[in-house]
């Protein structure tokens, strides 16, 4: 036991075992095995796929809040910004572009400066961020109903067509959107100068200006990430739902950060990893799909979410004594 | 203490502290009192008597979320489900108060609702130790979902001659901020009060020098929930019904005036009076806009940006000095 125990695979296995991502893993295993028992098809091979694709929208979503929550921030914006992309890609469609990817370019370049702004007000102008982000999805809000009013745009461009509902080599192109940006958030996240300089900065901001990392830069930069993965989210849902509308980002603001909170990602910065948000995506996900199947009105619908994902968090997001 | 007479020290004592609590909102209070003038001059009802009312009146559930939000964040929390709660009260006064339990049951109905939701968002909080930010968006739904229930769609009534008492030609508002603020002062007064900021400033410090910290964080829970539904109580009597979704918009609007009134968000920052004056101002804008013509939508788009810059420009200020 104690030779097993100080072997150097023993630790890294003992640590593994005993890290908030692997819990919340173990949780969604839990959830859908109980599930599965409990409903007859729910644990069918179709249903999990698809819980797996909605969850993308979340876990893409999430993946900028997770950079943003690292670096000790929030981003109260990205169910804004989710509905300015489904919005205004169909607005935004030339006919010299075919394949539709330009416009998505311009979308999510649009997403990009949107987020970057919050970065300009948090970092140069020392707006909280709280209320940088509440105002200017506020801000959004009001931009939103003046340009697309109360009707929804359809979206007639190929390409996101083809990200909703393709399936290549029966994996929908969605599932396959989100493992391409998990790896590449994990790889910058924690192997490159960029990922350590954001853990540095949520950890204390203080002590990292002073060791030389650019603070300003950094925070932009994490905030203009927030805006392309929730732009990017916005072309996705759009694609799966053939619409955009007012409000259609809406759920995708306490799923982003409950993921990252149920993930183990300290909501106080400096700790944490997507790893574990990856798992807390799917967890919300399975929620609603629950709570959907026991077709209760909209209030108790309501309640049911918030008090399982209080339920949750009492499990596995408690902040621990740190400092 | 014994050579001088404990209340002429006190009193030597209270003045010149309160005038140093001034000093971080003075510029505020000037920008406030201009604003003040330049809506005077600009719309001279202001000075009527029923101006005058009508006036506190778009101001007071501002003022009251304001206050329920810089509770919180004087001892380090906050609340994204304000809006949800003032709501919860506005949909519970409208379906009580017109029935059997009558106005007065209806009322002590809100306030314990208020009360409840708070403790119990404080309990999980505090004891708990789970994050306010992440507990109170999941409270917001749970109780707008609550809101849901009691009112599924905009309904329910108000006795008239309460509405025409709260939101009439009478300054019943005015009259119930300042005992508001009076209360307020009392309770700084108490042990819990006195708690407040020490719990917020450095609760390990005060921990151990004895102040209850929880039992302080706790009750500025209570207190905060309450002054939220008793807001949406007075909202449900200015439109004379109950709608489950009409709080909103004040989540945001609490953060901002009071972050406007100078309350930080690192906990034991701030003055109360701060955030009375971040609400005035935040109010005294929406009304300039609502009588320049701007539609709702423009509002908002305004309102984002207003509150950004009131948010930045000091700070940038200090940036540079």
């Amino acid at each position: 036991m104690t030779a097993w125990n100080e072997s150097v695979g023993g630790k890294r296995a003992l640590a593994i075992l005993r890290s908030r991502p692997f819990l919340t893993v173990v949780i969604v295993a839990a959830v859908w095995i109980g599930a599965s028992f409990a409903s007859r098809g729910f644990g069918a091979y179709g249903h999990l796929r698809y819980l797996v694709e909605l969850g993308a929208v979340i876990g893409l979503v999430a993946a900028g809040q997770t950079f943003v929550v690292i670096a000790g921030g929030i981003d109260l914006s990205v169910a804004a910004i989710v509905t300015v992309s489904a919005i205004s890609l169909p607005l935004l469609s030339w006919p010299a572009d075919p394949t539709g990817l330009a416009s998505i370019l311009a979308v999510l370049a649009l997403t990009t400066v949107i987020g970057a702004i919050n970065g300009l007000g948090v970092a140069l102008l020392r707006v909280h961020p709280m209320i940088m982000t509440l105002a200017m999805a506020t801000f959004l809000q009001g931009l939103l109903i003046i340009i697309a009013g109360g009707s929804a745009v359809t979206a007639e461009n190929p390409l996101v067509h083809w990200l909703g509902n393709a399936r290549p080599a029966g994996i929908p192109a969605g599932i396959v959107l989100w493992v391409i940006v998990s790896a590449i958030v994990l790889t910058v996240m924690h192997a490159t100068p960029f990922g350590a300089r954001i853990f540095a900065m949520g950890a204390n901001p203080l002590a990292a200006s002073l060791s030389g990392v650019p603070v300003a830069s950094t925070t932009l930069a994490v905030y203009g990430i927030s805006g392309f993965t929730s732009g990017l989210a916005g072309v996705l849902v759009l694609g799966m739902n053939g619409q955009g509308y007012v409000g259609i980002g809406d759920p995708y603001l306490l799923a982003s950060i409950a993921a990252v909170v149920l993930g183990g990602t300290s909501i106080l910065g400096g700790l944490g990893t997507y790893a574990g948000t990856i798992p807390g995506a799917v967890l919300l996900v399975t929620i609603t799909a629950l709570i959907t199947v026991v077709n209760a009105s909209p209030g108790w619908r309501s309640i049911l979410f918030g008090s399982l994902i209080l339920g949750l968090l009492l499990l596995s997001g408690r902040e621990q004594a740190r400092r | 203490m014994s050579t001088v007479s404990p209340a002429k020290s006190a009193g030597a004592l209270y003045w010149p502290v309160q005038m140093r609590r001034n000093i971080g909102v003075r510029s505020l209070f000037i920008v406030v009192l201009a604003f003040l003038v330049a809506y005077g001059v600009l719309f001279p009802g202001l000075f009527s008597a029923s101006g005058f009312a009508k006036f506190t009146q778009s101001w007071f559930p501002l003022a009251l979320v304001a206050m329920a939000q810089a509770i919180l964040m004087l001892t380090g929390g906050i609340s994204l489900a304000i809006g949800a709660t003032v709501s919860l009260g506005a949909v519970i006064a409208a379906t009580t108060m017109a029935g059997p339990l009558g106005v007065a049951g209806g009322a002590a109905a809100v306030a314990l609702t208020g009360l409840g939701i708070g403790t119990a968002t404080g309990f999980i909080v505090v004891r708990l130790r789970l994050p306010a930010i992440v507990v109170t968006l999941a409270g917001s739904f749970i109780i707008g979902g609550a809101a849901l229930l009691v009112l599924p769609r905009p309904g329910g009534a108000i006795p008239a001659w309460l509405s025409d008492l709260l939101a009439g030609n009478t300054p019943a508002a005015f009259v119930l901020l300042v005992a508001i603020v009076l209360l307020w002062k009392l309770y700084l007064a108490t042990p819990l009060g006195l708690s407040l900021y020490a719990a917020g400033e450095n609760p390990v410090g005060a921990y151990r020098s004895g102040v209850p910290v929880d039992a302080a964080r706790v009750a500025a829970y209570a207190i905060s929930g309450l002054l939220s539904t008793g807001a949406g109580l007075f909202v449900a009597a200015q439109t004379g019904s109950g709608d489950p979704v009409i709080g909103t918009a004040f989540t945001l609007n609490s953060i901002a005036a009071a972050v406007l009134g100078g309350i930080g968000f690192l906990g034991g920052q701030g003055t109360m009076r701060g955030a009375l004056a971040g609400s005035l101002l935040l109010s005294l804008m929406i009304s300039v806009m609502f009588f320049l013509g701007f539609t709702p939508v423009a509002q908002y788009v305004a309102q984002g940006l207003i509150i950004i810059g009131a948010v930045a420009i000091p700070q940038f200020r200090k940036v540079q000095q």
